[in-house]
């Protein structure tokens, strides 16, 4: 069961964070017998009580700090990109778990831009197939792209929604190939090694918040409570300000504030999992791992382009898991004039996130704009997600003004290049063809880029990287980083289930090397 | 096509157990809320908002209006951030302080009198050059009027559709999820999904 340790312990290892990139290494590291402390800014909800079918209620569920979004394309946060509390932002991810293809790995060595990653695909397949079973992903019995796997997934897909079903309309009449999609959401009910019972999916649509009858495969049904069962200790409502260092160059203590008071807790390893803004951040603040002056620099966020357009059939969009349909026929495109590919999905969406697009970017307001939304019922859409590439242009800096904790505000630079112009401009072409194929009316763009990646990169060379590919930094022997500011480079998937395999790995890497790292 | 719904359905969803207690009580409490009197804007500029709101989101419920005014003077109140801002604006109650002053000052620039004075055609003509980025007066110097117009309607399109009665204005029911939804199949409704009227 859960351990509780004194302030006076020196803990194994303190894992700051607990989202798709602290949660499944705490685990591991706590079934290793390691004395192992979490530490997570947010709180700890309780589904049922705590997340109301309202899309307001859940804003809880976002880092609403304020951060500042420059550039020419500048990135939203809090609702986007963003996420606090146990179980970070896999609370309101919308549980799409697509897997990478093997050349998603290697953008320089075929097309001589952007980095190769430092690890193989087969070592994170490995990863991929572990926790698509542990946490319960459910797929197709057979997936069309990529290396065969090992199993197929562990549960059928889930209920196809109105956008899905219309998507393989206008897929089949436009000759793409669809499939159901991996979403780690239970088709099922099942037993969770940790927890319990979780039920099977409602099909409430509601996952881009929180699911309140835990059959999303968030951190806090999966990860989290196979921790706490290994002996982890969590701590929630613990905000790290500092990492300290003693004379040998280690990070010897972790200083938070929990309730208005400092506390500080001593520690061999520190893992930091806080997110692509405020791991570099928390990096900046204490001035360190940053001899290669790297921290914050790569900052990337996928191509994101969505359609949108309103339909003769009812389809209502709040029913049904958002994205049940996939292509991947667009991975490398015959006529691409671009560097990497995308992924085509279906998406269903609550209403305030969907109108709230439509505010900012359909152009219409006053009467014209009611109209509009009284067709929400009859709405759907369908987006890419898509490679980005590293530019120096794109980086994340602390500002002069500080936040409502006294903390300088991230400054975060983003401007899509002339590659992401390229595939965008691509993606839009098919996804319109797509749609009106599928009987679409009144279509409509929504520019966005997401999911943030990159800012405190992995790689062999030490001059040009922040941490080698375990996700330990080469400054500070004691201090590894976990999450999606590791990636080398973008990926056309979404980034969830690849984060949770490099959690594994470094949580495998860490405790085979531990005796030769515990110098 | 202009779809409508039948009023009164949300309102009556949340009196039954298709709704978690943790739903009802959010949405009662929101339907249920006083108008609030505006400690952070100045009269002046409550009264401006509210004319400005009117036109980007005309009401005429007669089940009751959406204070959408108040929402927004509760958040900058509480000095509440949504996480991020645009790094080319203002903090938040900066911008609106000067966008309303800027709004003002168009309205005069453009047709001789202050925004809320005017017939809604040149209130409406006074939008639009904020919208595109264009409208006259110094103050905009100090806001990007583009920038702030998206934020503006953004957040008051935010207030008015989490808002049951916005809600049954869409014939949204997705709040009603207790009894799990089966039918996902396009044009497939279950019993308590209004259907449209026309």
């Amino acid at each position: 069961m859960s351990n509780q340790y004194s302030l006076n312990d020196t803990v194994d290892a303190i894992v700051i964070g607990t989202g798709a990139g602290g949660a499944p290494l705490l685990a591991r590291l706590a079934a290793a017998g390691l004395k192992v402390v979490a530490l997570e800014a947010g709180q700890y909800w309780d589904p049922k009580k705590d997340f109301p079918t309202d899309e307001v209620g859940q804003d809880k569920l976002f880092w609403n700090d304020e951060r500042l979004s420059a550039g020419t394309d500048p990135v939203p946060f809090g609702s986007n990109n963003s996420g606090i509390g146990v179980g970070g932002s896999t609370l309101h991810y919308t549980a799409y778990t697509p897997r990478v293809q093997p050349d998603d790995l290697q953008l320089k060595t075929d097309f001589g831009v952007g980095v190769d990653w430092p690890i193989s695909f087969d070592e994170i397949a490995t990863y991929y197939d572990e926790i698509e079973h542990f946490i319960g992903v459910s797929g197709p019995s057979e997936y069309p792209w990529g290396p065969a796997r090992k199993r197929s997934y562990p549960m059928p897909p889930l209920p196809i929604n109105g956008a899905g079903q219309l998507m393989e309309r206008g897929c089949e009449a436009v000759g793409i190939k669809t499939s159901l999609a991996a979403n780690a959401a239970l088709s099922a009910g099942r037993h969770q090694e940790g927890l319990g019972h979780r039920a099977a999916c409602a099909n409430r649509g509601f996952c881009q918040a929180g699911c309140n009858v835990g059959a999303k495969s968030s951190m806090d049904v999966t990860y989290i409570p196979l921790a706490l069962s290994k002996g982890a200790e969590l701590r929630s409502e613990c905000y790290v300000t500092q990492l300290v260092k003693n004379s040998s160059g280690r990070i010897s203590e972790v200083v938070y504030l929990q309730n208005g008071q400092e506390k500080r807790q001593k520690c061999n390893y520190v893992f930091l999992c806080a997110g692509a803004i405020e791991t570099p951040r928390l990096l900046m603040l204490n001035q360190l791992a940053n001899s290669s002056g790297q921290v914050g620099r790569n900052f990337m966020a996928h191509t994101g382009l969505q359609i949108w357009g309103e339909f003769d059939e009812d389809i209502r969009p709040y029913k049904g898991i958002p994205g049940s349909v996939i292509s991947e026929d667009t991975h490398r495109p015959d006529d691409a004039d671009f560097a990497g590919g995308y992924l085509l999905q279906s998406i269903g969406v609550m209403p305030v996130t969907y109108l709230q697009q439509m505010a900012r970017q359909r152009g219409l307001w006053g009467e014209a704009f009611k109209q509009a939304a009284r067709a929400y019922n009859h709405v759907a859409g369908i987006n890419i997600l898509g490679d980005c590439l590293p530019y120096d242009f794109n980086y994340m800096e602390l500002s002069d003004e500080k936040d409502g904790r006294g903390i300088p505000k991230p400054r975060v630079h983003f401007t899509n290049g002339e590659n992401e112009h390229r595939m965008t401009a691509h993606a839009d072409k098919i996804m319109r063809q797509i749609w009106e194929a599928a009987g679409a009316k009144n279509i409509w763009a929504y520019q966005r880029n997401a999911h943030i990646i990159g800012t405190c990169r992995m790689g062999h060379d030490g001059g040009a990287n922040v941490v080698n590919a375990d996700g330990q930094s080469f400054d500070v022997p004691n201090l590894f980083i976990s999450d999606n500011s590791t990636f080398p480079s973008a990926l056309a998937v979404n980034p969830a289930l690849t984060i949770m395999a490099l959690s594994l790995r470094t949580a495998d890497q860490f405790l085979a090397n531990r005796n030769r790292l515990n110098v | 096509m202009d779809y409508h719904y039948p009023a009164g359905t949300v309102r009556a969803l949340l009196q039954t157990d298709d709704v978690t207690e943790a739903t009802r009580q959010t949405l009662t409490e929101r339907l249920e809320k006083p108008r609030r009197q505006p400690t952070f804007f100045q009269p002046d500029e409550a009264e401006l908002l509210t004319c400005i709101i009117d036109r980007l989101l005309p009401q005429d419920n007669p089940a009751g209006r959406i204070d959408i005014v108040g929402v927004i003077d509760e958040r900058l109140t509480g000095n509440q951030s949504d996480g991020w801002r645009y790094d080319s604006m203002p903090a938040d109650r900066d911008a609106y302080r000067l966008g309303l002053k800027a709004t003002d000052e168009s309205a005069v620039a453009l047709y001789g009198a202050p925004f809320c004075e005017l017939p809604t055609e040149q209130q409406d003509e006074v939008l639009n050059a904020i919208q595109a980025g264009t409208p006259p007066g110094i103050t905009w110097q100090q806001v990007p009027a583009d920038r702030f117009f998206e934020e503006l309607f953004a957040e008051t399109v935010g207030a008015y559709y989490s808002h049951p009665l916005g809600q049954e204005e869409i014939g949204y029911v997705g709040m009603a999820d207790v009894p799990t939804w089966q039918r996902t199949k396009l044009n497939d409704l279950e019993a308590r999904e209004p259907r449209p009227i026309n």
